[in-house]
C-alpha cells in the first residue's frame, strides 16, 4: 500500500514499456489448446465420429465465414449484441439509483431488501413464459427480462459498495462543509464507483445469457436462434460456428467492459499497479 | 491569551448495544483553546479523547455541556477541520483536487481555488506532486495532502486524530519538524490527540492528561516555554517525559486493573 | 421461535406480502384482465391441484395412498425429475472441479496444460452448449445433466484453483516445518484453507446450475418444472404456469438459503 517516499519518487521517472510476447511464447503457453484443437482436427478428419457429431475445425471455420458473407450471422450478431447491451444499459440506470438509496434511505431499504434477496437467487429465465404473455413475441421480453435478471447482481454490489464508503471519507467531507447532495455527488458516487463496476462486471455475462436463451426459446432472430435453428436442421456446423461466435462475442464484450472500467478508476490502486 | 473556544461540562455517554450498558466516554470537560497554541490530548486508549476532538469537530454530539466557539460558523467559514490518522483521502481526486476540495464546496471559482490550492501544496513541500493520485502517494506524503487540503478551508481549528501513528519511524519524526514549522507559520490553532508520550513533549505547548473510563481531565501541563528545536534527550524534555509516563502507567494501570475486575 | 422474532422476520418480509396483495387486489379490481395476470389465490389454487393430482391405483389404505399420490403428483414429479438431475450435474461438477482446481495449484504441469483450457472456455455463454450437448446425448436426462455439469465445471475449477493457490504460505511453511507429508499437508492444510473460495464459488454454480436446468427443460423435456412452466404456457393455462414459476422461484430461493446456512457453519471459524 503505502510506498517510501524515495520509492514514490523514484517511480516518477518511469517509462512503461509494453513487451509484445512472442509466437514462441504463445505458442507455449497455450500448447494445451492448440493440441486440444490438432486432436480435434484429427478426429474428424478421420471420421472417428460422423461430422454431425463433431465437425471439424476447419468445417467450422469455414461456417463461420460463409454465414458470415450471407450476412445473416453478422445480422444475428448484431441482433443479439443490441439485445444485450441495451438490457445492460437500461439496468444500470434502474439499479444504480435503487442500490444508493438502498443504502442511504430506511424505508426504500425496508422495501427492496426482502425483494432482492428473494429475486436474485433465484432462475430469472423462469420467467419468459411471463413475459412473453405480457409483452409480446418481439424484442420486448427479451429485453426486459435481461433487463431485469441484470438488475439484482448490480444493485446488490451498489448496495454494498455504498454501505461500505469509508466512514473516514464521509467525515472529512463533512467536516468541509460538504452538503448532503454534493455529499451523494462527489463522495459517495465515485467512492461506490469500484462495486458498481464489480456488479456490471457480473450483469454483462447474465445479460447475454438471458438474451441468448430467450431467442434459443422464442425465435426472432439473435445468436441464440440461430443455433436452435441449425440443431433442428441437423446442421451441426452451424451450431458450433453460433457457438464459437457467441463465445467470441461474449469475450469482447468482457473485455471492453474491462477496458471501461481500467478508464473510469484510473485512480484506483488496481488501476495504477497494472500500469506499474 | 485570547480564547477561541470553551468547552464546559461537557458530557458523553455512549450506549453499547451488545452488552447493554451506558459507558461514560467523557465526564465533566472543562477546557479552553487559545488562539495559536499547540494543544495536545495525550492519554491511554478509551480515554475519550478521540471522541472529545469529534465533539470539537462537529461530527458528534455532546450528551450534555457546551462547545463554544467565540466566532460563528457560516457557508463560507469552517470551524474546525480533521486530519485523521486513515489520511481520508478521496482516491479519484488527484492531490490538487483534493486540496481544492473545501474551496470547492464554498463555490469558489476554479482558478482561485487552484491558487489557493498551489499554495498550501507548497506548505506542505508536495510541489511538483499536484497531479499525481493519492494511491501514487507514500503514506507520509498522504498525510501532507491531508493536512494541506484542511488548512485549505481556513479553519480557526484543525484537528488531528493521532495522524502520524500509522507511518514509520523516520517518516514520523520528519513530520513532526514539519509540522511544528506549519503550525508556526500559519498561526493555526492545533488540537491534537495522540498516544505517543514523545510526540506531546515533542510538538505541544500545552499537554492536556486524560484519564480513562470515564474520560476526565486530569491535568494540563504547560511547557510553552520549553524551546524549540526539542529533543527528547534533552533534560527538560526528558524530566517532563518522566512525569509523563508515571503518569500514563498509573492510568493504564487502573484500567487494567478494572478489566479484570469485570 | 419467540414471538418477538416471529414478528422481526415479519416485517423483514411484509414488502413481499404487499406485493402479493396488490397483485391479488389488481385481479380483484380487474386492473388487468385475467389472461394476462391470474389472481394470486388462482395461482395458489392452480398449485394445491397440481400437488393432489396423483393418479394412482388405489389400495385402501388411506395414508398410504394419499402418500403414493403425493409423490406421483405434477408438483412432486416434476420437481424431483428436475432436481435430480440438477444435483448429479452440479455433484460431478463439485467433485470434478475442486480435484482439478486443487491439483493445478499443487502441480505446475497440469496448470500449464489446464488454465489456457479453462480461460478459453471461461467467456462462453454456457446455455449455448444446450444444442450441442443435445445433439451428443439427445433430449434425455442426460443432456441436461451433462449441460450442467459442464456449465458449473469451470467457476468451481477457478475458485478451487485460487483457493489453494492464495493458501497464506506462511501456514505451509510451518505444517512443513512441523513434519507433516506432503499428501498429508494437502489434506489437512491446502483443502481446509482453500475452503472459503471453493465454497463461494459452489455457491456461484449453484445458481448457474438452476439457469441451465430451467433453460435446457423449457427447451427439450418431457418432464422437470422448466418443461412444466412451458407447456403450461404453450396451452394457455396461465395460472398453471404461474404456479410452475413460483415453485422454481421459491426453489432456488431456498436451495441458495440452505446452501448458505451450511457454508456458513462450515466456515465458523473463520472471522467475519
Amino acid at each position: 500500500m503505502a510506498v517510501s517516499d524515495t520509492q514514490a519518487v523514484a517511480a516518477t521517472g518511469r517509462s512503461g514499456g509494453l513487451a509484445v510476447p512472442s509466437p514462441l511464447v504463445i505458442l507455449k503457453k497455450y500448447y494445451s489448446v492448440l493440441l486440444l484443437i490438432i486432436v480435434w482436427e484429427v478426429v474428424a478428419r478421420l471420421n472417428l465420429v460422423t461430422p454431425f457429431l463433431l465437425p471439424s475445425v476447419s468445417s467450422i471455420l469455414k461456417g463461420v465465414y460463409k454465414a458470415t458473407l450471407e450476412a445473416d450471422l453478422i445480422r444475428d450478431t448484431a441482433l443479439t449484441t443490441y439485445r444485450a447491451l441495451l438490457s445492460f444499459c437500461v439496468a444500470l440506470v434502474i439499479a444504480v439509483p435503487i442500490g444508493i438509496s438502498m443504502a442511504r434511505i430506511r424505508v426504500i431499504h425496508w422495501f427492496f431488501d426482502p425483494i432482492v434477496s428473494i429475486g436474485f437467487p433465484t432462475p430469472k429465465i423462469s420467467f419468459l413464459p411471463i413475459f412473453i404473455l405480457w409483452f409480446g413475441l418481439f424484442d420486448r421480453p427479451k429485453i426486459f427480462l435481461a433487463t431485469l435478471a441484470c438488475t439484482f447482481p448490480i444493485v446488490t454490489a451498489t448496495y454494498l459498495g455504498t454501505m461500505g464508503v469509508d466512514k473516514y471519507l464521509l467525515w472529512s467531507a463533512r467536516n468541509m462543509g460538504t452538503s448532503e447532495n454534493s455529499l451523494l455527488r462527489k463522495v459517495i458516487f465515485p467512492a461506490t464507483l469500484p462495486q458498481v463496476l464489480n456488479g456490471a462486471q457480473i450483469a454483462m455475462p447474465i445479460s447475454i445469457i438471458v438474451v441468448i436463451v430467450s431467442e434459443m426459446l422464442m425465435g426472432g432472430g439473435g445468436l441464440g436462434n440461430y443455433i436452435m435453428v441449425a440443431q433442428r436442421f441437423a446442421d451441426s456446423v452451424s451450431v458450433f460456428a453460433g457457438l464459437l461466435v457467441i463465445s467470441v462475442l461474449g469475450y469482447l464484450l468482457q473485455k471492453i467492459l474491462e477496458k471501461v472500467r481500467a478508464l473510469v478508476l484510473h485512480w484506483h490502486e488496481e488501476t495504477q499497479h497494472e500500469s506499474k | 491569551m485570547e480564547n477561541i473556544c470553551a468547552i464546559r461540562n461537557l458530557t458523553k455517554v455512549f450506549f453499547v448495544e451488545r452488552t447493554g450498558e451506558y459507558v461514560h466516554a467523557l465526564d465533566r470537560i472543562d477546557l479552553d483553546l487559545n488562539r495559536s497554541e499547540f494543544l495536545i490530548l495525550l492519554g491511554p486508549s478509551g480515554c475519550g479523547k478521540s471522541t472529545l476532538l469529534f465533539m470539537l469537530s462537529g461530527l458528534d454530539h455532546p450528551t450534555s455541556g457546551e462547545i463554544t466557539f467565540t466566532e460563528k460558523s457560516h457557508d463560507n467559514k469552517r470551524l474546525t477541520c480533521t486530519v485523521f490518522q486513515e489520511y481520508a483521502l478521496f482516491p479519484w481526486r488527484t492531490v490538487i483536487d483534493n486540496v481544492a476540495f473545501g474551496p470547492e464546496m464554498r463555490r469558489v471559482r476554479k482558478r482561485a481555488r487552484y491558487r489557493e490550492a498551489e499554495r498550501y501544496i507548497e506548505l506542505v513541500n508536495l510541489t511538483g506532486f499536484e497531479t499525481r493520485f493519492p494511491n501514487e502517494l507514500s503514506g507520509g506524503m498522504r498525510q501532507r495532502v491531508a493536512l494541506a487540503r484542511a488548512l485549505a478551508n481556513d479553519p480557526e481549528v484543525i484537528l488531528f486524530d493521532e495522524p502520524l501513528a500509522a507511518l514509520d519511524a523516520q517518516t514520523r519524526r520528519v513530520l513532526q519538524t514539519e509540522l511544528v514549522s506549519i503550525w508556526s507559520k500559519t498561526k493555526k490553532t492545533f488540537v491534537y490527540v495522540t498516544h505517543s508520550l514523545e510526540e506531546a513533549v515533542l510538538l505541544g505547548e500545552r499537554i492536556v492528561l486524560m484519564s480513562s473510563r470515564p474520560g476526565r481531565v486530569k491535568e494540563i501541563i504547560d511547557i510553552a516555554d520549553i524551546p524549540r528545536p526539542r529533543s527528547t534527550t534533552n533534560e527538560r524534555e526528558v524530566k517532563v517525559l518522566a512525569m509523563l509516563a508515571e503518569h500514563i502507567a498509573a492510568e493504564v494501570d487502573k484500567s487494567m486493573r478494572r478489566e479484570r475486575e469485570l | 421461535m419467540t414471538v418477538r422474532s416471529t414478528i422481526v422476520v415479519l416485517w423483514r418480509y411484509a414488502p413481499i406480502f404487499i406485493l402479493l396483495a396488490a397483485w391479488q387486489m389488481a385481479s380483484e379490481l380487474k386492473f388487468v384482465p385475467d389472461s394476462l395476470l391470474p389472481s394470486f389465490f388462482d395461482v395458489v389454487h392452480r398449485w394445491l391441484e397440481f400437488l393432489a393430482d396423483g393418479e394412482i391405483a388405489k389400495s385402501g389404505t388411506f395414508l398410504w395412498d394419499a402418500v403414493r399420490s403425493f409423490f406421483a403428483s405434477t408438483v412432486v414429479t416434476n420437481t424431483a425429475a428436475s432436481m435430480w438431475r440438477g444435483m448429479v450435474g452440479l455433484g460431478l461438477s463439485i467433485i470434478l472441479g475442486v480435484t482439478l482446481g486443487i491439483a493445478m495449484a499443487w502441480f505446475q504441469k497440469l496448470r500449464d496444460f489446464f488454465e489456457p483450457i479453462v480461460m478459453i472456455s471461461y467467456p462462453i455463454p454456457k446455455p449455448a452448449l444446450i444444442p450441442i450437448f443435445i445433439i451428443w446425448l439427445g433430449l434425455g436426462h442426460i443432456s441436461k445433466i451433462a449441460v450442467i455439469f459442464a456449465g458449473c465445471l469451470i467457476p468451481i475449477v477457478i475458485s478451487a484453483f485460487n483457493g489453494a493457490r492464495g493458501v497464506d504460505r506462511y501456514l505451509i511453511w510451518s505444517a512443513r516445518n512441523m513434519g507433516t507429508r506432503e499428501g498429508k499437508l494437502l489434506w489437512r492444510v491446502v483443502v481446509p484453507a482453500s475452503l472459503p473460495d471453493i465454497l463461494s464459488g459452489i455457491r456461484m454454480a449453484l445458481a448457474i446450475s438452476f439457469i441451465l436446468l430451467v433453460s435446457s427443460e423449457m427447451l427439450a423435456a418431457k418432464s422437470g418444472l422448466g418443461f412444466l412452466i412451458f407447456f403450461l404456457g404453450e396451452s394457455g393455462e396461465y395460472a398453471g404456469m404461474f404456479a410452475a414459476v413460483l415453485t422454481i422461484t421459491l426453489l432456488g430461493f431456498f436451495a441458495d438459503r440452505a446452501y448458505l446456512t451450511i457454508m456458513r457453519r462450515i466456515l465458523i471459524w473463520r472471522e467475519e
